[in-house]
């Protein structure tokens, strides 16, 4: 089992060396290939890693040291594994993807890949890690790569600009993890988060201070404003940032802070606060944008929301819930943002407002589009399905019905802004701008890729029992969570606390049903002209709603909701009164310069007075 | 008191490498961008010399001398520009440095070995504390950096501060092993002085436009940490003393490099209002990147094991508080290394700028130290078992 562990750091590490060594020789697919290969490996062990864990068992040992006194110990549990599958995992498919699409890079291919290697791998590091400055410092290297590949085209001012602000809002709030981790040693002697004294030690500031760098590195309300930013990097950068590799290490610190031990039960309603004001938010902003990235960007968002409502809920059912989310949103996330990308590099845009119509030229990309825009507002047979039910579930059964409400609403208005995306980029007519251009389907290895997250949207909506027996259930009982898996095919509930949300969801079912029969019976009557009252004047001819009328309509109704729930004015305002202080510091200290033998005669004095009175 | 003995002692061989490094480096770089004329080099193999021979020789007086004679020597690197605003900066740091040897010496000669009666041991105390506050470039008598950050040659800068300023550190550490009385009797004042300079030295950083000046306020910043560990005095605050020490010599290699080698192209003093120089100078803008990240203790780079150590004895000493003190000065010194970063390096390049290109040899340099700061980072018990 040792080697098994090893295997994931040892190969990423051999594919990064060998990108660096290899870089001025190999050409751009192979290094994709090389990087690829390296990721399916370690992928190919952890995967081989899943019996070792059922039944909350765990590997643990020790890897030498990292710093003096500061041991390499590791711990791979069933929490480790979910979040170790999601990088290895995904981020294969993603480096699949890659090969094609950054074979017409000019420059940096190496830089990129080696980035996206380690990328990958400190995500590893974090979850295998018992040793919490260790597990820090991976944390820090993630933050590091993920705004090195933010920023990999740093001769644009965008790109730059994005991933300053990815450095800046990260790392801030990730001293609180570091201090933290200080406060833990200096109670426990030990950075060890498996010591028996852990459960000591963890109080209200170590839980707060953790929780906001958590809130930081996963969107989480107010804390989550880089993210949109984070969109002018290449794609397969985003869909990792997104899916597997950063904003879910804060969802792993989050869940890991249920196995320290001492977790107080007034945290949950602080966590669940701040899962439902996210999803919300999320939601709220992404029904305003007009770029296809952007959109994505704010759904993620709200989608951590969910899951961190999940965590927060505390129970064995809302966090296996949390947990089945976040590996369902790795899956359809990855695949939306890749097939962002594919129309980005097809069209040249992602802007919705110039898009449309691509139904015809993008065949593939279109149909695995439908699978995860399905699989996120929660259509039956996806894996967003069935983490929706879980989570609805859950609440019930905890006595939250303003959860569930709060859920259902932004559930809608998922719906609402990824048809929306889906409307304006792959139906109605082809705007002029593109007809001219070549525009054809994504090449054969970037279908793979995101066909390949497709296929396991489908798999786990269909057979979810095989994520909750062999990951979700191992994870939640690693966490000190005993649950029954009462999830069969299609995700039906069977447990008795559970029948009436089943009953409810075949209700809906039965809905979606009639309505499909519904638009079948109806549809021949479309052909033919019909009068539609708009309110006043009728549409032009040939006219459609599209993103803008959307996003107009969105921002005059919560008009007010946008100026209150945006942070980054305030943030602004910090910024300005920093820059101010410091403008004026710096004109007063240069004119001290000028007399500076007679301010530091008065300055020494001051010392020795200071030293002679305390 | 034999544990820190031993830690500083270990620590004279590391250092010893270090400078020598440095030393290395400097030279390399002053091949391919002229630093000056003969007298540079003389001058500068002087104060390499004197500061391995200080290093070497311990603690005691007669280290101390060494050391007084190669900061004389750094003034001599100066004046060797013969500029008005340098000669007033070399004038500037010579009398600082003078007044600082006279407090140390006297403090040393009035204490003696052994704690002296009050109202010496007040006047001794003193007397350590302004000497060093003068040497080191503490707040609120650090004047001198910032005019010779502004007007010395690159590598002339360097020298200064990687290693004449370091090694005076290193004496710093010397004092709090014989003198700990002096550190733990005004451990309030001592401790304020560290959070003055890593505060002060932040905000006025963030003040800057020339990017030598604010490289020089980043080292006032830095040297508050490091005397906080210093006046903790723990072991572990002792060791991130001095593996930040040596971390900041070399990051400060880093940066003054890139600086060095893009104002040598642009043949202009960079400022804030130059734009894009990542695209002309790649591995300058590199070098700035993982030094200034790697001066506030982003992992992976060495300078986190020196950070931790000194958050772990601030939180060891003053609590919580003190820990998110030191996270919030650290917190400004981010946001004004990225404010340079991203104004400076990244970005589109202006067009219109004629430049000259980064010296192979120079380039070479660069690249080394940023793969070994790193490597050091990410295996720090290497380091450490040296």
């Amino acid at each position: 089992m040792r080697t098994l562990v090893v295997i994931p750091f040892a190969a990423l590490l051999l594919g990064i060396l060998l990108e660096l060594a290899l870089g001025r020789i190999l050409s751009r697919r192979w290094k994709g290939r090389l990087a690829f290969i390296a990721g399916l490996t370690a992928f190919g062990a952890v995967l081989a890693l899943i019996p070792s864990i059922q039944g909350g068992q765990a590997v643990q040992f020790d890897l030498g040291w990292w710093d003096e006194g500061v041991g390499l110990a590791l711990y791979v549990d069933g929490l480790s594994l979910i979040f170790a599958l999601m990088a290895t995992g995904i981020g294969s498919a993603i480096l699949l993807y890659c090969i094609t699409y950054m074979a017409h890079e000019e420059t940096g291919t190496t830089r990129f890949y080696g980035l996206m290697l380690a990328f990958i791998g400190g995500l590893v590091g974090l979850v295998f890690s018992a040793n919490l400055l260790v597990a820090y410092l991976c944390w820090e290297i993630i933050g590091l790569c993920s705004y090195f590949l933010v920023g990999f085209w740093y001769q644009r001012k965008e790109a730059a600009v994005g991933a300053r602000k990815v450095l800046i809002i990260t790392h801030a709030a990730g001293y609180g993890f570091l201090i933290a981790i200080l406060l833990v040693y200096q109670s426990t002697g030990s950075f060890l988060w498996t010591s028996a004294e852990m459960s000591g030690a963890f109080t209200g500031a170590v839980f707060f201070l953790m929780l906001i760098a958590a809130m930081a590195k996963s969107v989480i309300f107010p804390l989550h404003t880089w993210i949109p930013e984070a969109m002018n990097a290449p794609t397969p950068v985003s869909a990792l940032l997104h899916s597997a590799c950063y904003v879910k290490a804060g969802i792993y610190l989050a869940a890991r802070m249920y196995s320290f031990g001492g977790w107080q039960p007034e945290w949950n309603s602080a966590v669940m606060a701040l899962g439902c004001v996210t999803m919300i938010v999320g939601a709220l902003f992404a029904l305003v944008q007009t770029d296809l990235k952007r959109l994505l960007a704010y759904s993620t968002i709200s989608q951590l929301g969910y899951i961190l409502t999940g965590l927060g809920l505390g129970t064995p059912a809302g966090i296996a819930a949390g947990l089945f989310y976040c590996l369902s949103h790795g899956i359809f996330k990855g695949t939306l943002f890749l097939c962002a990308g594919a129309v980005q590099h097809a069209t040249g845009t992602r802007d919705m407002r110039q898009l449309g119509g691509l139904e015809q030229r993008m065949p593939g990309t279109h149909r695995i589009w439908l699978v995860a825009a399905a699989a996120i507002i929660g259509v039956p047979l996806t894996n967003g399905f069935v983490a929706k039910w879980l989570l609805y579930s859950a609440a019930l059964t905890s006595g939250q019905g303003l959860v569930v409400l709060l859920a259902w609403l932004v559930s809608t208005f998922t719906a609402f802004y990824i048809l929306k995306a889906t409307v304006s980029v792959f139906y109605g007519r082809l705007p002029d701008e593109l007809r001219g251009q070549d525009i054809h389907d994504a090449s054969p290895t970037m279908l793979a890729g995101m066909g390949f997250l497709a296929v396991l949207a489908l798999v786990f909506g269909l057979a979810p029992q095989l994520l909750m027996k062999w990951l979700v259930v191992p994870a939640g009982q690693g966490l000190g969570m005993a649950w029954p898996v009462e999830v069969t095919w299609l995700g039906l509930q069977t447990g008795a606390m559970t029948l009436l949300t089943t009953a409810a969801a075949g209700i809906t079912v039965l809905a979606f049903g009639a309505g499909w029969v519904f638009y079948r019976l109806t549809r021949r009557a479309r052909s033919s002209d019909v009068p539609v009252f708009t309110g006043g004047d009728p549409l032009p001819e040939g006219d459609r709603v599209g993103a803008v009328d959307f996003s107009e309509l969105a921002g005059t109704t919560f008009g007010d909701a946008y100026r209150l729930l945006d942070p980054d004015p305030l943030y602004m305002g910090v910024w300005r009164g920093l820059q101010a202080a410091a403008g004026w510091a710096a004109d007063r200290a240069r004119g001290l310069e000028n007399r500076a033998v007679l301010v530091w005669i008065v300055g020494a004095l001051l010392l020795a007075a200071a030293m002679w009175i305390w | 008191m034999n544990a820190l003995a031993d830690v500083s002692t270990n620590w004279m061989w590391i250092f010893s490498v270090v400078f020598a490094l440095i030393a290395a480096a400097v030279w390399v770089y002053a091949r391919a961008i002229p630093q000056g004329g003969a007298s540079w080099w003389v001058l500068s193999v002087a104060v390499v010399g004197l500061t391995l021979a200080s290093t070497l020789a311990g603690a005691g007086t007669a280290s101390m001398l060494l050391l007084d004679a190669a900061a004389l020597c750094a003034v001599g690197l100066i004046l060797a520009d013969r500029s008005p605003a340098a000669r007033r900066a070399g004038r500037l740091y010579l009398t600082m440095t003078l007044a600082a040897v006279l407090c140390l010496l006297l403090a040393e000669r009035l204490a003696g070995g052994v704690k002296p009666v009050y109202p010496l041991d007040q006047v001794v105390s003193a007397l350590l504390l302004v000497g060093f506050a003068l040497k080191l470039a503490l707040v609120p008598v650090y004047f001198w950096l910032p005019m010779v950050a502004e007007n010395a040659a690159p590598m002339s800068l360097v020298l200064i501060i990687s290693v004449v300023d370091i090694a005076a550190f290193r004496e710093l550490v010397h004092f709090r092993e014989a003198m700990p009385w002096v550190f733990e009797q005004h451990q309030a004042v001592w401790l304020a002085a560290a959070l003055l300079s890593m505060f002060v030295g932040a905000l006025l950083a963030l003040g800057q436009k020339n990017l030598r000046r604010l490289l020089a306020f980043s080292t006032l910043d830095d040297m508050g940490y490091l005397l906080l560990g210093v006046t903790v005095g723990s072991e572990i605050g002792i060791s991130g003393a001095l593996l930040g020490a040596a971390a900041h010599a070399l990051f400060k290699l880093l940066l003054f490099s890139a600086v060095g080698t893009a104002e040598n192209g642009l043949g202009h003093a960079v400022t804030l209002a130059d734009r894009g120089l990542g695209c002309r100078f790649p591995r300058s803008a590199a070098a700035f990147v993982v030094g200034a990240l790697g001066m506030i203790g982003v992992p992976p780079m060495i300078g986190f094991a020196g950070r931790w150590r000194l958050y772990l004895s601030g939180v060891a000493w003053g609590g919580i508080w003190l820990g998110l003190a030191m996270a919030a000065a650290t917190v400004l010194a981010l946001l004004y290394y990225v404010r340079a970063i991203h104004l400076v390096w990244l970005g589109p390049a202006d067009e219109h700028q004629a430049v000259s290109g980064e010296p192979k040899a120079v380039r070479l340099t660069m690249v080394l130290l940023t793969v070994g700061v790193i490597v050091l980072g990410l295996f720090p018990a290497w380091l450490l078992a040296f």
